[in-house]
């Protein structure tokens, strides 16, 4: 009967008084909160940065000052008809302007007595090159103190910084996820010193390496995912307390929970904590079991 | 073929003196071997060599017609998988069974847990604990415990026992028992090496006897080569 060995797995380690083992499972529970966390803000930060684009990407805001004539606000409507790059042009109804600054002069503002600009919004062909230069000679040689805004500057700026923060984001994960190994590697060595008796003598009659490591490498798989689980669940209630504590739109994601991104970014969370404790644990393993004679 | 061969094998620990010093022996299949001496003489650390728990400091030292030294991790755990030891202080793991200790070798090696259940109930009516396969090892007697040590190196028929001092803690009842045991694993074609310091013990057995005092074999092996 000394066959080959079937890395059969009932060679249970005596893991039940094992005080790495709730170690294991609090860590990947933190360390799946903190990926989770940031995944999740990725998400939500690279959804919104797509909205914004949609929204802005390809439109331009004219304003003309209170006091211009009819007559001129139509030459300037005329000339921008007619500039190539321009694909719709829009004169916004002072109500439609009064409902824009609601939000900062208040529903009881009167709009009539303050010098409010007329608005026009432009939408521009982004396949074309308009010079703006030219346009805003043009503009002012009509109604002079008109000015157009041009979102995509500003827009760049805010993508940077989202990048950048993004970016910040991925090191942060990357750094959770070394802490991650090191925490394994250090709680694993002290598991094997615990069992270190079991295991000399599971190797003295017959078990191989891999087998022993398996014993290691299955229970951490299951501490990684089930902290791991444990800590997006709790990134998940995180984002609704606050997505509730702070009505922005990026903080509910818009369709919040229903947004099928989030639940796939909990569930990477927690199948990554495994995935880094069962790989993390079985090198560690094979590395110090290799020590032994 | 020889089961084990040892060619001027010596041990020291650190800068210590040799525990083991030039020593040479063969077994051959089928062969029955008591290792006498007193405490000390260096008998735990000449069957820890030839379990591979700890490599000699010098010699040769074969195991089934294998350079054992020179074997990597996977061929040295698949010798051992060939030997059966019943170890000085038994290394029951406390945390399973009598039922899963003795299991432990067969489970390895991937046996069913149908057959395992079959081999365990056989070989535990025979060392006569059955009534006692459920327990846990600190729930078992020093006697019942030896047995279990016994069943678990016996259990998956090895090629090689090797027991040290398998009587040591037991009645002489059950040493008796154990002692055909052997004899009887040894009938069906296994070689068995016993260390003891128990000279009556090894008078019961009607095999070959080496003396091992300060680590010298006294009674050289003719077999060996010098």
């Amino acid at each position: 009967m000394s066959g080959q060995p079937s890395g059969a797995a009932s060679l249970a380690l005596p893991v039940g008084g094992d005080p790495t083992r709730p170690l294991l499972f609090w860590l990947f529970a933190l360390i799946g909160y903190l990926a989770a966390l940031c995944g999740l803000a990725l998400v939500l930060l690279s959804g919104e940065m797509r909205e914004w684009n949609r929204s802005l990407d390809n439109s331009l805001t004219l304003q003309i000052p209170a006091e211009t004539s009819a007559a001129r606000i139509e030459t300037v409507l005329a000339l921008l008809r007619q500039t190539a790059g321009i694909r719709g042009v829009r004169l916004l109804e002072p109500a439609e302007t009064a409902r824009l600054l609601e939000p900062w002069l208040g529903p009881a503002a009167t709009l009539d007595t303050l010098p409010v600009p007329r608005l026009i919004d432009l939408q521009i062909d982004p396949g074309t090159g308009i010079d703006f230069a030219d346009l805003r000679q043009k503009l002012s040689s009509i109604v002079p103190g008109a000015q157009l805004d041009d979102h995509r500057q500003w827009l760049g700026d805010f993508r940077g910084a989202a990048i950048r923060l993004a970016s910040f984001m991925a090191v942060g994960i990357a750094a959770i996820a070394l802490l991650a190994v090191v925490l394994t590697v250090s709680l694993t060595r002290t598991s094997l010193a615990l069992h270190g008796e079991t295991i000399e003598l599971l190797q003295l009659i017959g078990a191989e390496d891999a087998d022993v490591a398996r014993l290691f490498q299955v229970d951490a798989l299951r501490q990684g995912l089930l902290g791991g689980a444990t800590g997006a669940a709790a990134a998940l209630v995180t984002l609704i307390a606050v997505g509730r504590a702070v009505p922005l739109r990026v903080m509910t994601g818009g369709s919040g929970l229903a947004d099928w991104r989030l639940w796939v970014v909990a569930i990477i969370a927690a199948l990554a904590a495994g995935l880094v404790a069962m790989a993390a644990a079985r090198i560690t393993a094979l590395r110090q079991l290799s020590l032994m004679p | 073929m020889a089961v084990v061969r040892l060619d001027n094998i010596g041990k020291s620990y650190g800068a210590g003196a040799d525990v083991l010093h030039d020593v040479s022996l063969t077994l051959e299949p089928g062969d029955l071997c008591v290792v006498t001496g007193p405490s000390g003489a260096g008998k735990t650390t000449l069957l820890n060599l030839i379990t591979l728990a700890t490599p000699p400091s010098f010699g040769r030292l074969t195991l089934f017609d294998t350079d054992a030294l020179a074997a990597d991790r996977v061929a040295r755990a698949a010798l051992r998988r060939r030997i059966g030891i019943v170890f000085q202080d038994l290394r029951l793991l406390d945390h399973l069974s009598a039922r899963d200790n003795i299991a432990l070798p067969l489970r390895i090696v991937g046996v069913s847990e149908s057959e395992i259940s079959d081999h365990v109930g056989e070989l535990a009516v025979w060392l006569d604990i059955a009534h006692r396969i459920e327990a846990r090892p600190q729930a078992l007697s020093t006697s019942e415990r030896q047995r279990v040590a016994v069943a678990r190196a016996i259990i998956s028929r090895p090629d090689l026992l090797v027991a040290d001092e398998p009587t040591d803690r037991v009645d002489g009842e059950t040493a008796l028992t154990l002692v055909r045991a052997f004899e009887r694993l040894n009938s069906l074609g296994t070689t068995v090496l016993i260390a003891s310091h128990d000279v009556a013990l090894a008078r019961r057995f009607a095999c070959r006897h080496l003396h091992l005092e300060a680590g010298e074999l006294t009674s050289p092996d003719p077999g060996a080569t010098q």
